[in-house]
């Protein structure tokens, strides 16, 4: 009988050990096939933030569509749910909380707003549930998401471009082209994305010899900016930086041309969508940003993705649209990678989490890798607007 | 100083023309109708919509807008107001019930996207739009160091023109006078033979007519349309304008607006950008105490 028993120890040690070695590089296949890897999106679909949100979810739908036809993630499907969070801070933590505890998502992906993103990071670091943030791009969303705290937050990751990373590398790119004197801040003072923004554009001009002759602080619900714009060009300024969210920058530029200025704008991520693009018209041609993302490059992963857009959904994507769905992709190329057992949701959103960290793919915004505070770490296109809806490249920053 | 003087007077001119929608419903009724400031945004959204999705004319645009601004009043009055009064609901139910339309309307409009419900009434989701270049004609002079832009300039007549028109209905006319008396005791009214709901349906569309043709006027000069104009813009500075106009009183409206816009434009030239709200609203207070009646009004009664 203790024979028995003692080969019956060895068997089970013999298939525990067969089935461990399939952990990490092996083909976890059998339990990923016929089950379904739950993800959800907090984006802003409406409200400020429905300019960048619904091209977030387009992409994303996009690439959960191809991996699905494709024989899913080890034979695994993916369902999204995208749940509005209508650019409120409030309600996207309450969107957050539901998928993250009644529905019981593996992870999340969001929210659009980085105003959003301090009441939605924290909470999924405390309730240990990975998150990417796919637009969000202001300070102290990776690694330190529970700012003044500098712990690091192991489950927040964000693949956007910071406005930290994007700012300045645009103000130095125009600096080198065009050796600007003087400068004039127009900055929202009400969403974080916005204050971010002309925090940096403040702490970085003097490097490049940009006198600032004047700050501008609005709120993004004034009826009128005409005022402020007058502001901005009666101090006559060789660059007007604009820091806002939605349409404000379009509406500066279209004031600032008509009052007769004709100097350079200058943005950041809040100029990276068609919309604005669109609206600026010819006030916005040249209006310089940087971006994660170029609509031009003709690499394999962006051509491809380029073209998969414009086939569903019958117009351009967008630097959201892009991220967005490289977001799927990342997290899809993760939970292929993390052997997930599907009954331990704890377990299996930790081994994600470690997974995420390893991911190493070929993107719409090219070669994709996290930084070791899971921040993004990729190539840095300097776009213009071409007065046409669109953009142009000007310089490329590796 | 001189182009932020015409700011004041542009942005000035739309918030009186907006409050006096406001208020005209708020001196007959008693009650605020808060989706007024959604009327303002349909309107704009369906003359926007008319031009770049049906191939509209501007003109034939705007005229529709306007017409279906004022319809609006009607729906407001039949779905919002009417069952209400005849239950004899308190007002804050009337309050109640037109914040729940305007929700409704901002919704509809956010919502539509191509192949959607809504998408024959806007296309465009949350996003804001303008109207496109050369769709109604807006030159711009440049004379002595002031930017004179043709939209904005004919903002201000029009808006002048209107409340004068209507100053005249008011005070002038039978139709006024109806009004008027039903404002004053809508029992005595009706007992001396005035059918006090056609009235108030008059009042409703009048007025939605005139939030309208603001919301058109606003998104049009300011190229910004969107699903929030009107939350965002001219909702709260309405309600401003007519507590400090006067509750109910059409000049007070009319001089409200000018000062409240004169207002923020000043605090932005004297005290800083970032003060502007808080400088207008400050002001606002400060006109609740030492005068709730504001400018022009009787003395408060009780009243929502």
């Amino acid at each position: 009988m203790r024979r028995v028993r003692l080969v019956s120890i060895l068997a089970a040690v013999v298939v525990a050990a067969a089935c461990g070695s399939t952990g990490g590089g092996g083909t976890p296949a059998n339990s990923y096939s016929g089950k379904t890897i739950k993800l959800g999106a907090v984006l802003s679909i409406t409200g400020a933030g429905g300019v960048y949100g619904p091209q977030s979810r387009d992409g994303m739908n996009l690439a959960v569509d191809e991996i699905n036809k494709a024989g899913g993630v080890n034979g695994a499907q993916i369902h999204l749910d995208v749940k509005d969070d209508a650019s409120l801070q409030s309600q996207s933590a309450q969107v957050a909380q539901t998928m993250i505890q009644s529905d019981q998502d593996l992870a999340l992906l969001g929210p659009t707003l980085s105003n959003s993103a301090v009441a939605v990071h924290p909470l999924a670091e405390s309730l240990k549930t990975p998150i990417l943030a796919v637009s969000t791009t202001g300070i102290h969303i990776v690694p330190d998401c529970n700012f003044p705290k500098t712990d690091p937050c192991k489950f927040v990751f964000r693949d956007s471009l910071g406005e930290e990373t994007a700012i300045p590398d645009n103000i130095k790119s125009y600096a080198a082209d065009a050796h600007p004197a003087t400068g004039v801040l127009l900055v929202a003072q009400d969403d974080k994305f916005s204050s971010d923004g002309g925090k940096i554009v403040q702490a970085t001009v003097a490097t490049y010899n940009i006198n600032l002759l004047k700050v501008i602080k609005f709120n993004k619900a004034e009826a009128d900016l005409s005022p402020y714009v007058t502001q901005a060009v009666a101090a006559k300024p060789d660059v007007i930086f604009i820091t806002s969210l939605g349409g404000i920058p379009a509406k500066i530029m279209i004031e600032a041309r008509k009052q007769g200025w004709a100097g350079q704008f200058l943005g950041g991520n809040g100029f990276n969508t068609a919309t604005v693009s669109k609206n600026a018209g010819a006030a916005g041609q040249g209006a310089r940003s940087a971006s994660a993302w170029y609509l031009g490059n003709s690499f394999p992963s962006n051509a491809d993705f380029v073209n998969a857009f414009k086939t569903a959904y019958g117009h351009d994507p967008d630097q959201f649209a892009a991220q967005g769905y490289a977001g799927i992709k990342i997290i899809a190329d993760a939970a292929k990678r993390a052997n997930l057992t599907f009954s331990d949701l704890p377990g299996d959103r930790e081994k994600l989490r470690a997974a995420m960290e390893t991911v190493n793919i070929q993107t719409p915004l090219g070669p994709f890798q996290f930084t070791s505070t899971h921040d993004v770490k990729q190539t840095v296109w300097i776009i213009k607007m071409d007065g046409n809806g669109g953009f142009t490249l000007v310089h490329q920053i590796s | 100083m001189g182009q932020q003087i015409l700011n004041a007077i542009f942005i000035g001119s739309i918030y009186a023309l907006f409050a006096v929608g406001y208020t005209l419903v708020f001196g007959v009724l008693d009650i605020l109708n808060l989706a007024h400031s959604a009327v303002f945004t349909l309107a704009a959204a369906v003359a926007y919509t008319l031009v770049v999705n049906h191939g509209q004319s501007f003109w034939v645009a705007c005229a529709l807008g306007i017409v279906i601004a004022a319809l609006m009043g009607l729906v407001i009055e039949y779905l919002c107001l009417r069952p209400l009064r005849r239950r004899r609901a308190p007002p804050i139910a009337a309050l109640i019930s037109t914040i729940g339309l305007a929700l409704i309307i901002v919704a509809a409009i956010e919502q539509g996207r191509p192949g959607t419900l809504f998408s024959w009434l806007w296309v465009d989701g949350a996003n804001p739009v303008t109207m496109p270049p050369g769709t109604f004609p807006n030159p711009t002079w440049n004379v002595a160091g002031l930017t004179l832009e043709g939209a904005k300039l004919a903002v201000i007549p029009i808006s002048i023109v209107l409340m004068l028109i209507l100053g005249y209905v008011m005070r002038f006319t039978q139709v006024g006078r109806g009004l008027r008396a039903v404002a004053e005791n809508p029992r005595a009214a009706r007992l001396m033979g005035i059918d006090v709901d056609r009235m108030i349906s008059l009042t409703l569309v009048i007025s939605s007519a005139l939030g309208g043709l603001a919301g058109i006027l606003f998104g049009v000069a300011l190229g910004d349309i969107s699903p929030y104009i009107g939350r965002d813009s001219v909702e709260v500075r309405g309600l401003a304008v007519i507590v400090l106009g006067g509750m109910g009183s059409i000049p007070g409206a009319v001089l409200g607006g000018y000062v409240l816009g004169a207002i923020e434009v000043l605090a932005v030239v004297l005290l800083g950008s970032n003060v502007r709200a808080g400088v207008a609203f400050a002001a606002l207070f400060l006109m609740l105490v030492l005068r709730p009646q504001g400018l022009f009004g009787a003395q408060l009664r009780e009243r929502l």
